[in-house]
């Protein structure tokens, strides 16, 4: 027993170190500095940040597809949002969480039912409520957002890995299926939303539905996604955040540390759920519909995907991530249909990639988003700009050190299931009601 | 050596010191097979007091009862006057019970510092609006943390502090133990539990982590409750050892009279060892 901590320490260090060579990050050099060095920290956000606000100032006349490029970008930042809300709770607390998109069709809900006019009873006649303002309907949606995240956390407390994600499915699928099949909200029908009203500003009246100008909508998602990526940090860097990556780390070493559990958790659940609510109300402003099979189960693994492939906890990274795939998918897959079915190698009969002409690429991103993420794992398991090394590796210390990786957090739960079924537990620490739940990666 | 160190110090057990921590008639059965069958302890304030015995004696059990880990079958355990049997470990931390881990538990993907930080999780403000907003008072409250944090680090000398921003799982080992005594006396405990501090560490390890444990008490005024395989580490330390075997407390008093106990060196080294 006495032998048996270094010994961990060493399979630990084995175990994580998937892949510790330096790589393009490090090596491609823009203006003598390494990639990594533009896209962490203060430099990242600075960076995104100037160049989304003086996008829409690109002219019709330079970009003709300016305004769709606008409209593709909202939507980014809308999941750029949903992408850090679930970070919250994945990223930071390790709590898997497969049923994210819930929260996102509560918010999205929220907004429709707040500027539709009117719901169904059960005997489904529609019967009047007033329509309420959008920014008190963004704070409603968000608010009964992380009230579900409360009741969703605080059956699951106690259930770590496969059974959380597995109780978490069950919620995203529940959620979405309850809209459908109950009368109130027109059921599969969906319903409209009516997008905010214009705004008198300094710079005149900005309309929110004007197709030739999308940039005021533009602007808010901007500003919403800006102002969730700064509460992140805010977090991140308190007490709030150290506890939850310390329940990560070590839940019972957390606890024994003065980290109420319970709390902490809910905290997480909570404030996961707030931002997948404001999303969602934004989202259906911007559609401006909702309808139930907008909300399915893929959106909560695209969601997820973006978070893993920028890496778990990182705010950068999940920005990053979110912003890769959904601008791949609501803009690049989108265009590259005709340019590729006209291509040489594609076009006439008998090109060596004729079989692609029939292929629609925008159909394809769940294959796209499965190949990354396998390239992902296999080269890059902790994501495209990982939590952890990111300090070191700027200071130029050469050991590698893992951040959190994908990988790192199924071996962690596996260890968890296997320790709890051994024998030798009598000796070791274990909560007795929780099972196997409580032994993470001790041995 | 080692005994007559212990034998010199006096036994708070004889005087009027008030009891600490009292475990009362603890039994924890798991299944049918009781790990502790009633075990009775009694600490004084001030106290380093170590319980030993051999592997599977129960020592950790009887811990993870203090520490509420386990809800004792049957039994209490009484802190500072109030019963604690089965209240959670981070209730505990705020009445002031601070424990190791016998496997070093350190957060290995947080710097050094912000282990010790999370170690001050109950002294520090968490509520959503102060973190998110960054109020003065929070932010007075982040930084006398900090200072703190990098005090308690100092007490294992400069070199731990020059440390603070490595992350823990870069540490070796003793520096690791360490990080985790910091981080447990960030809660402004009042006892400190520690299992097996000396695990794993050689002698120059073993014999810097006496001294150590003997400062704890002395400069934060903390009573010791030590599980330890080691006998030259409890001998040596201890005010009163108490020796379990097979979940039952087989022997209870100073060093000198542990070491003179017959059923002690039998349940350490066999029965032959003692006919011998």
């Amino acid at each position: 027993m006495a032998t048996k901590s270094p010994l961990k320490v060493a399979s630990q260090t084995a175990s994580s170190a998937v892949s510790t060579a330096r790589d393009w990050t490090h090596e491609t050099m823009i203006a003598g500095r390494p990639v990594i060095w533009y896209v962490t920290g203060w430099r990242f956000a600075i960076i995104t940040l100037i160049v989304g606000v003086l996008l829409p100032l690109v002219p019709y006349s330079a970009y003709p597809d300016i305004q769709s490029l606008l409209v593709a970008l909202t939507s980014v930042f809308i999941y750029v949002m949903l992408a850090l809300g679930l970070n919250v709770v994945v990223g930071y607390a390790g709590l898997l969480d497969l049923g994210y998109v819930a929260f996102y069709v509560i918010g999205a809900y929220t907004m429709a039912s707040g500027t539709f006019g009117s719901l169904l009873n059960f005997n489904e006649k529609p019967f009047s409520i007033p329509t309420f303002p959008f920014a008190l309907l963004l704070l409603a949606g968000a608010l009964i957002a992380g009230i579900f995240g409360i009741l969703l956390g605080a059956p699951t407390l106690r259930l770590r890995g496969d059974y959380l994600a597995i109780v978490t499915l069950g919620f995203g699928e529940i959620v979405p299926i309850v809209f459908q099949h109950i009368p109130t909200f027109y059921g599969s029908l969906g319903m409209t939303s009516t997008p905010p009203p214009p705004v008198n500003t300094p710079f005149g009246l900005l309309s929110f539905t004007d197709p030739l100008n999308n940039a005021p909508f533009y602007y808010m998602a901007l500003l919403f996604a800006v102002l969730v990526a700064i509460g992140s940090f805010a977090l991140r860097n308190s007490s709030i955040g150290r506890a939850w990556v310390a329940i990560r780390e070590d839940e019972t070493a957390a606890e024994s540390s003065g980290v109420n559990l319970v709390r902490t958790k809910l905290l997480a659940y909570a404030l996961g759920a707030f931002v997948g609510g404001v999303a969602g109300v934004m989202q259906a402003a911007f559609v401006p519909s909702v309808n139930p099979v907008n909300f399915q189960f893929q959106i909560s693994i695209t969601i997820l995907a973006m978070v893993v492939l920028g890496g778990l906890g990182s705010i950068a990274g999940v920005i990053l991530g979110a912003m890769i795939l959904q601008f791949l998918y609501v803009y690049v897959l989108q265009r590259i249909n005709d340019p590729i079915h006209a291509s040489f190698l594609v076009a006439s009969n008998g090109a060596p990639l004729h079989f692609l002409s029939n292929v629609d690429f925008s159909s394809l991103n769940y294959l796209i988003f499965g190949i990354l993420l396998v390239i992902m794992i296999l080269l890059r398991p902790q994501g495209l700009i990982p939590d952890a090394r990111r300090k070191r590796e700027l200071k130029g210390e050469g050991a590698a050190q893992e951040g959190v990786s994908a990988i790192g957090l199924l071996e962690q739960e596996e260890a968890g299931i296997g320790i709890g079924a051994a024998a030798d537990s009598l000796d070791e620490t274990e909560y007795s009601g929780a099972g196997s739940d409580a032994q993470g990666r001790e041995g | 050596m080692a005994q007559a160190q212990g034998a010199q110090a006096p036994d708070p057990a004889q005087d009027q010191t008030p009891s600490l921590l009292q475990v009362r008639g603890l039994v924890q059965r798991f299944g049918g097979l009781a790990a502790v069958d009633g075990v009775d302890l009694d600490i004084r304030k001030g106290q380093i007091f170590s319980v030993i015995g051999p592997n599977g004696a129960g020592k950790t059990t009887v811990f993870n009862v203090i520490t509420g880990i386990y809800k004792p079958t049957e039994g209490d355990v009484i802190f500072d006057g109030t019963s604690i049997a089965g209240m959670k470990p981070d209730k505990l931390v705020r009445r002031g019970i601070t424990r190791t881990f016998q496997n070093i538990r350190l957060f290995n993907n947080m710097t050094v510092l912000e282990n010790v930080l999370v170690g001050q999780h109950i002294e520090l403000p968490t509520d959503v609006i102060s973190a998110l907003f960054r109020l003065p008072n929070y932010r007075r409250a982040e930084r006398k943390a900090e200072q703190r944090a990098i005090e308690l680090l100092g007490f294992f000398g400069p070199g731990m502090v020059a440390r603070k921003d490595e992350y823990a799982v870069n540490l070796s080992y003793a520096e690791r133990r360490r990080v985790e005594i910091a981080r447990a006396l960030g809660s402004k405990p009042q006892m400190m539990l520690l299992d097996e501090p000396t695990a794993g560490m050689n002698d120059a390890e073993t014999s810097e982590a006496v001294t150590y444990i003997q400062r704890l008490r002395k400069e934060f005024n903390l009573t010791i409750l030590l599980i330890e395989h080691k006998l030259q580490v409890t001998m040596g330390i201890s005010d009163r050892i108490a020796v379990l075997d097979y979940g039952k407390k087989i022997a209870e008093g100073v060093p000198a009279e542990i070491q003179r106990n017959e059923r002690v060196i039998e349940a350490y080294l066999g029965r032959k060892a003692a006919v011998e």
